[in-house]
């Protein structure tokens, strides 16, 4: 007798819902085994919801969900990992403190006298761990701390963690993938896409991201969520990329190619470093950005490129070398002293930096340019709200409750408004962006991207360190290519109209 | 399953219910617990009493809390404030009682210019308080811990360890806890005023704003080019000058001061205040309005104590569980749900 075996996981009619807003409304989908299906949709759109489902954060309010046929009642995390599903979250969960080994050995359970009593067996923890790195395919020393591997071999020890399932479960395990690649470089998304694909001769695979093309690379088939509904269900070789985008954002791309500025040579530039070294991050780095003129930083982890950013915004001190705005050279230069020249800066760590997140949108907004909203010492409630509304408005954010706290928009809605923060800024002379799209999904991408082509239209020179080498060529005027905290190439792009991705990768590595 | 186009739903959930939503959100982030926890509390603890005691609060009942909780609202306030910023003062019950003893010394012999003077010096004391946390990068705790132990030492260095009446002048302070507005002691409206001074600071200012960005997220804020170190030492300067009123309440109640006399043990029942007001002592989280009725509240409990009939004994205890319990229920531990 060959009864088909039950499908890795099938939702059936789930609905999560939070207080009156719904998450995810009535949602069914099946997974067989072995199959790797791509979930995308723009931030908000319930993915994050139902990965929080499947690693038993989240309990659905209506309809079921069954793993390897057996229907699943979680209670917490751990439920989710007894029955099969490993998660591997977005933002690295790994502890950087302890050995691969012992982040490995994290959800195991205690399956013995000893381990109960909280007593560790290292032989055997180390053992383990060996085992699940060798099934998802990567030799690394059990013994090495977390926090001296790279960001892929993090990546991989994540995946193992959720891969080296209670073997007593039986059945395939479903293993989520929530954004892996987002911050990771380009010749490590490689290594990890590889691998995922190797994933799929024991595991099923919940893959989400941004990124379209890498999706219809790896997945066998797609999910699109729109508002908390799939409304889109086809195998990877029967859909575009742009049919992905039309069905996530409810509209046509518009990305288009920024006519290059051929910025004149004689004017003075918006701000320009000259041989800046800070010992162990950058050396001798020199670089102009004149006004309407984008300039694109590109470098791997290590580079230099972030660390050098930081110091033209006077976020750190810089050994030697000089910088200077609208041909001032600075000196005793400050965050404060950069905003008042008419500097912003948009950090990689938004929720760290770029943001107060227990602060109200609207007074996000008004923090640093409050501009109509003071009125003497007087900050006019009225004039913010109005103030925010109309960045809301021209920024398309939602919700489009302007007094909601920040830390409760999603992503790409709140770098939105880290953007509205310093474009309300009558004098923006200077634009420092740092990953400006990292993590945003292609709706809330395009509309930041067209406020930074704005600023630069308005005559706001702009430094841009990009997410991929594409952006950097579809954006930059000139782009500044640097490895271990040398410049190793610069590119005109008004002159080197050919020139490629592979051309700069080169310079890179 | 393929190609299943759902309702066309962007902007549904907002747009549906519209205006009438956000109305009623409004309406309950307004009346919300937390924004009122400190008045009920407050309101609760004098309903059982005058249940249990209705004799308590006929007469003088209401001038004895209120003037007994004006030193402790002053300090609170300004423990408020700099715990606003993610910090904390523990000097500044010292400061007010430093403050305190040199006022009843200077008051004969300068009168109301004493009193200003000393006031200034007090604030200058806060802002070195806040200039070294600031610029020096000294864990506030540790600094105000150490100047707690200084300006103690200083209280009984400038006194001789002697209680210091004010000779003369003395009507221009004592009359501020005599004079009546309402039935309440001038002390305590001065604590109300200042306290709805500094509540349209952090509410309606720039520097108010800054200093709440600081206490949420301090790195936020410097990459914002909030101007935290002058904004520290501004915390902590109110923090010193409103000791200072503290200071004038407690000679305006005693006409002397000592340093181990009234106004002495004001640290933890200030601080006490603060919490009972809803102040997060994480930072970020401060309505000084709530602070009057934390202050009323610490000032009431140990008097309600005495009216139940609970023995002398066991007052500290009873106070101690009370405070406990009001901070476990006003303080802001909401983790919204995230919608998404």
């Amino acid at each position: 007798m060959t009864t088909a075996p039950p499908p890795v996981l099938r939702m059936t009619d789930v609905t999560c819902t939070f207080g009156s807003v719904s998450a995810v409304k009535s949602v069914s989908l099946e997974i067989k085994q072995g199959e790797v299906v791509g979930l995308v949709g723009e931030n908000g759109a319930g993915k994050s919801t139902i990965i929080k489902l499947l690693a038993g954060i989240l309990a659905p309010n209506e309809g079921r969900i069954e793993i390897n046929g057996v229907p699943c009642n979680f209670r917490g995390p751990k439920d989710a990992f007894k029955a099969g599903v490993g998660v591997v979250h977005q933002e690295q969960s790994l502890f950087t403190n302890l050995t691969v080994a012992e982040n490995i050995d994290q959800h195991r359970s205690a399956d013995d006298i000893l381990s109960r009593l909280g007593l560790q067996r290292w032989a055997r923890v180390n053992r383990d761990a060996v085992a699940a790195l060798e099934k998802v395919g990567v030799k690394l020393d059990p013994k090495t701390h977390v926090r001296d591997l790279s960001f892929v071999d993090r990546q991989m020890v994540e995946i193992a963690r959720a891969v080296c399932i209670d073997p007593t479960a039986g059945g395939t395990p479903l293993v989520v993938l929530d954004e892996p690649t987002a911050i990771l470089e380009r010749e490590e998304t490689a290594v990890l896409e590889r691998e995922i694909r190797n994933l799929r001769k024991f595991a099923s695979v919940i893959f989400v991201s941004h990124r379209l093309d890498e999706v219809l690379r790896i997945c066998d088939r797609v999910v699109v969520m729109r508002s908390g509904h799939f409304i889109l269900d086809k195998p990877s070789k029967d859909v575009t990329k742009e049919e992905l985008f039309a069905a996530m954002a409810g509209r046509v791309s518009e990305a288009t190619l920024r006519s290059h500025t051929r910025s004149p040579k004689n004017a003075v530039p918006a701000i320009e470093v000259r041989n800046l070294t800070r010992s162990g991050h950058y050396r001798d780095v020199s670089l102009a950005a004149r006004p309407g003129q984008l300039v694109a930083l590109v470098g791997s982890n290590g580079s230099g490129c972030g660390s050098l950013m930081r110091a033209m915004f006077g976020a750190e001190t810089y050994d030697g070398g000089e910088i200077e705005v609208l041909g001032q050279r600075v000196s005793g230069w400050s965050i404060a002293r950069a905003v008042n020249a008419g500097l912003a800066y948009v950090p990689a760590e938004r929720k760290v930096e770029g943001m107060i997140g227990g602060f109200s949108a609207e007074r996000n907004i008004a923090l640093v340019h409050p501009g109509e909203v003071a009125v003497g010492l007087y900050h006019s409630p009225s004039r913010r709200l109005r103030m925010a509304q109309s960045w809301f408005d021209r920024l398309d954010v939602h919700p489009t409750d302007v007094s909601r706290s920040l830390s409760h928009f999603s992503g790409g809605n709140q770098q939105k408004v880290v953007l509205a923060k310093w474009l309300n800024s009558k004098d923006l002379k200077v634009f420092l962006l740092d990953h400006p799209l990292r993590g945003l999904d292609v709706g809330a991408a395009q509309t930041v991207d067209a406020q930074i082509r704005q600023a630069c239209d308005r005559g706001a020179a702009v430094v841009l360190l990009p997410d991929t080498i594409e952006e950097a060529l579809e954006m930059a005027d000139e782009i500044i290519v640097m490895r271990d905290g040398e410049v190793t190439a610069r590119h005109d792009l008004g002159v080197d109209a050919g020139l490629s991705v592979q051309d700069i990768l080169e310079k890179m590595v | 399953m393929n190609d299943t186009v759902g309702p066309p739903v962007s902007g549904m959930i907002t747009t549906g219910l519209g205006t009438q939503v956000s109305a009623v959100e409004r309406l309950r982030r307004l009346a919300n617990w937390q924004a009122l926890g400190p008045f009920l509390v407050f309101a609760a603890t004098v309903l059982t009493v005058s249940l249990v005691n209705p004799a308590f609060l006929g007469g003088t009942g209401i001038a004895i809390v209120t003037g007994a909780a004006a030193p402790i609202l002053l300090v609170a306030l300004g423990q408020a404030m700099v715990l606003h910023i993610g910090s904390i003062d523990l000097s500044n019950a010292s400061i007010s009682l430093l403050g305190a003893i040199l006022m009843a010394l200077a008051l004969p012999a300068f009168g109301v210019g004493g009193l200003i003077a000393v006031l200034i010096a007090v604030t200058v004391f806060g802002a070195l308080n806040g200039a070294i946390v600031a610029y020096g990068q000294v864990p506030s705790f540790a600094l105000t811990l150490g100047m707690l132990g200084i300006y103690d030492a200083a209280a009984l260095v400038t006194s001789g360890s002697e209680t210091i009446y004010v000779t003369k002048n003395r009507e221009l302070v004592t009359a501020l806890y005599h004079d009546r507005l309402a039935g309440v002691p001038l002390t305590f409206w001065i604590g109300v005023v200042i306290a709805i001074v500094y509540w349209a600071l952090l509410r309606f200012t720039g520097v108010g704003q800054g200093m709440t960005a600081i206490g949420k997220n301090e790195s936020g804020a410097i990459f914002a080019a909030v101007r935290t170190g002058w904004l520290k030492v501004l915390a902590f300067a109110i923090s010193g000058f409103t000791a200072g009123l503290a200071g004038i309440s407690i000679i305006a109640q005693a006409g002397s001061a000592s340093a181990s006399g009234l106004g002495s043990d004001l640290l933890l029942p200030g601080i006490a205040a603060a919490l009972i007001g809803g102040t997060a002592i994480s930072g970020g989280l401060t309505n000084p309005l709530n602070v009057v009725f934390g202050a009323l509240t610490v000032a009431f409990v140990p008097i309600a104590v005495q009216a139940i009939g609970i023995s002398a004994q066991a007052q500290s205890l009873v106070y101690g569980f009370f405070i406990i319990v009001v901070v476990v229920l006003t303080t802001n531990r909401t983790r919204d749900a995230i919608i998404k």
